[in-house]
């Protein structure tokens, strides 16, 4: 048997063959509900273009070969990759999927390709594996178009890591949701640091300034008891405890005058 | 203003920013009062920008210390931080030893950090935003020895700790302007 090609176009779900190709699947090993009977090779080409007898045929090529490699779940993964195939035959792309199903000695990771049809067979199958004796590997799920070896794996998984993490930063910066792809999400996020920083440094100074101008040490148990109280602040509140740093504050106002920029303003003036 | 401002991320538990935000009050208020207690009395008459300058650098770098200790040990940019900081102390104090008090005015110790905590400078190319991961990584403290996943993590920490700081400084300061 030749090694049986994986077709990768994209798959419309709008397909109606899909439902149709469920139907067909749970009876097993039945070569009597396939109308063609058809071509047997590894050649999808040459199916019709009636894509419901394309898939009666590779679903029929697909029992038969399952039951000639005579292997556990393997045949289940098989079968499901021949499906996914099957359903684009008229596909754009192929790739050897099945080099690692070829090759598993019953120890390796196997990987079934799913495609969006194949995720109705995947429920009937996820049924069917429970046949086959549990392996000792984690039996993970590829989406459909990918490869499926080891490293494509880790690959994947650390990506989404990535993506993941790259969704909860957009969530904190402000004006981040709108923007789509990574590098401009990451321009912004390092804008935004820098900003908080220069925040910083900016609010810095005003508080050595205000530090510096009057003795607040009567007021700033009031501070410290309202603010861990989190309470908002309103006018009202601070007003009575400001009143007695006020008093102190009459004397000297050497203060330079861009200190009474707004923070607001010092953001700005980095954008 | 903090209310609406601990509405914002209820779910984030291992970093509950109200007592972050809590912490990082209480420390930072009394590294303001040590502060101003160590100052000179006359602090009105230094007028020179430099002093000015020194005293403000000192406040910012308490700080990131107050914020860096209210965020724990647990996460590796504040441990980069402390130890970027202590270590700076340090040298800074073996430098104003040395050399005249003039040379020592150099206001961006934070040119020395970099220069000295290169020690795993890996050059991290993976496959999104490797340009951008540099420039996060100088950012970010202690940013440039991880990789690409956990430097986005402590990135996300990091900037909820500096909105908290922001947010904290600049209540204190408006407090203590009006």
């Amino acid at each position: 048997m030749d090694a049986p090609i994986v077709n990768e176009s994209s798959f419309s779900a709008a397909n109606p063959s899909a439902y149709s190709l469920a139907e067909i699947w749970p009876p097993s090993g039945d070569p009597g509900i396939v109308g063609s009977g058809g071509p047997r090779a590894g050649n999808l080409d040459g199916s019709a273009e009636e894509s419901t007898v394309t898939e009666q045929s590779g679903s029929g090529r697909k029992r038969k070969d399952a039951n000639s490699e005579d292997e556990s779940s393997k045949r289940v993964s098989s079968s499901c990759v021949l499906g996914s195939d099957l359903n684009n035959s008229n596909g754009a792309k192929r790739t050897k999927i099945a080099g690692s199903r070829d090759e598993n000695g019953g120890s390796k990771v196997e990987v079934e390709a799913n495609s969006v049809a194949c995720n109705k067979l995947s429920a009937e199958q996820s049924a069917k594996p429970s046949e086959p004796p549990k392996q000792d590997y984690i039996h993970v799920r590829a989406r459909r178009g990918q490869a499926t070896d080891n490293h494509s794996l880790a690959e994947r998984a650390r990506r989404e890591k990535i993506s993941e993490r790259m969704k909860t930063l957009q969530d904190l910066v402000p004006g981040c949701n709108k923007i789509i792809g990574k590098a401009l999400v990451l321009d912004e996020i390092i804008n935004y640091i820098q900003s908080l920083q220069h925040q910083v440094e900016f609010l810095s100074m005003k508080l050595e300034a205000v530090n510096s101008r009057m003795d607040m040490s009567p007021a700033l148990d009031g501070f410290v008891a309202k603010d861990l109280m989190s309470q908002p602040f309103d006018g009202t509140g601070m007003m009575f405890a400001s009143q007695a740093a006020r008093d102190y504050m009459q004397g000297s106002q050497a203060q330079p005058d861009w200190l009474h920029m707004q923070t607001g303003g010092g953001f700005k003036r980095e954008t | 203003m903090f209310c609406g401002f601990q509405m914002k991320n209820p779910q984030r538990s291992p970093t509950n920013p109200g007592s972050v935000r809590s912490r990082f009050t209480q420390v930072f208020l009394q590294s303001l009062l040590r502060i101003r207690k160590h100052s000179p009395a006359s602090s009105s008459s230094s007028s020179s920008l430099g002093e000015f300058l020194k005293r403000c650098h000192r406040v910012k770098v308490a700080a990131y210390v107050s914020m860096a200790r209210a965020a724990g040990t647990r996460r590796a940019w504040s441990r980069a931080m402390l130890w970027r900081v202590r270590h700076d102390a340090h040298r800074h104090r073996l430098l104003q030893g040395r050399c005249s008090r003039s040379s020592s005015r150099e206001r961006s110790p934070g040119k020395k950090k970099r220069r000295t905590k290169k020690k795993k400078k890996r050059r991290d190319d993976q496959e999104h935003g490797f340009g951008n991961a540099e420039k996060l990584q100088k950012l970010v403290p202690g940013g440039e020895a991880m990789d690409f996943s956990c430097l986005l993590d402590e990135t996300a920490h990091y900037i909820k700790c500096l909105v908290t700081q922001v947010k904290v400084m600049r209540s204190i300061a408006d407090f203590y302007s009006l």
